[in-house]
C-alpha cells in the first residue's frame, strides 16, 4: 500500500483512484492506513464475498492473495500484478500514464 | 478456425493468470465500506464507470508489510 501512496500523485494526475481492498474489518483498515501513512480508502471486505468473486481467495489463508487490478473507465480490466509482482506498483502506474489512459 | 480456436485456448493455458478474472474482463461491482476517522462510508466500483480508472489493491491482512 505504501508504494501506491509513494505514486499517489502521479495517479491521481491520470485520473485513475485507488482502493486498497481486504477481508479486515473496516476499523483495522483504517488504523493500518493510519499507521503507515495511506490517505486511500482501505476498504472492507468482511466476509470476502469480493474476494471470492475476483478469484482470489486463498482458503489456507482465510484472506486474498496480494493482487492488483487495473480498471478502465469502461469498468474492464487493463492491467493485473500477482503475488510477489504486485509488491512493485511500475507496471501500473506507468499503464494509467499512457496517453488514452488519460481521456 | 478450429485450429485457430484451439491454439488460442493453447496460448491462453501457457499464459494463464492464476487469478480468475484476465486482461479484458468486465470487473465485477461491488459495494464495500471503509471507515474514515468518523463514518462508514460506502464504494461502489460502479461509482467510477466513465469518470476515473481505478485501482483495485487487494492486500492479505492489515499489519502485515507495507
Amino acid at each position: 500500500m505504501k508504494n501506491f501512496q509513494q505514486n499517489l500523485a502521479k495517479l491521481e494526475a491520470a485520473d485513475t483512484q485507488v482502493l486498497g481492498v481486504s477481508m479486515d474489518s473496516p476499523f483495522a483498515n483504517k488504523a493500518f492506513a493510519d499507521q503507515i501513512g495511506v490517505t486511500f480508502p482501505l476498504l472492507s471486505d468482511w466476509g470476502g464475498d469480493v474476494t471470492h468473486k475476483y478469484g482470489i481467495y486463498v482458503d489456507k489463508y482465510k484472506a486474498a492473495r496480494r493482487v492488483n487490478f487495473l480498471i478502465g473507465k469502461d469498468g474492464k480490466i487493463l492491467e493485473e500484478q500477482i503475488d510477489k509482482d504486485a509488491i512493485d506498483p511500475t507496471k501500473i502506474v506507468d499503464a494509467c500514464q499512457r496517453p488514452k489512459m488519460k481521456n | 478456425m478450429v485450429l485457430c480456436a484451439r491454439l488460442s485456448v493453447e496460448q491462453q493455458a501457457k499464459a494463464a493468470t492464476p487469478v480468475g478474472l484476465k486482461l479484458g474482463d468486465v470487473a465485477p461491482d461491488f459495494k464495500l465500506q471503509y471507515f474514515d476517522g468518523t463514518d462508514l462510508k460506502d464504494v461502489s466500483l460502479s461509482d467510477y464507470h466513465g469518470k476515473k480508472n481505478v485501482v483495485l489493491a487487494f492486500y492479505v491482512f492489515a499489519f502485515t508489510g507495507g
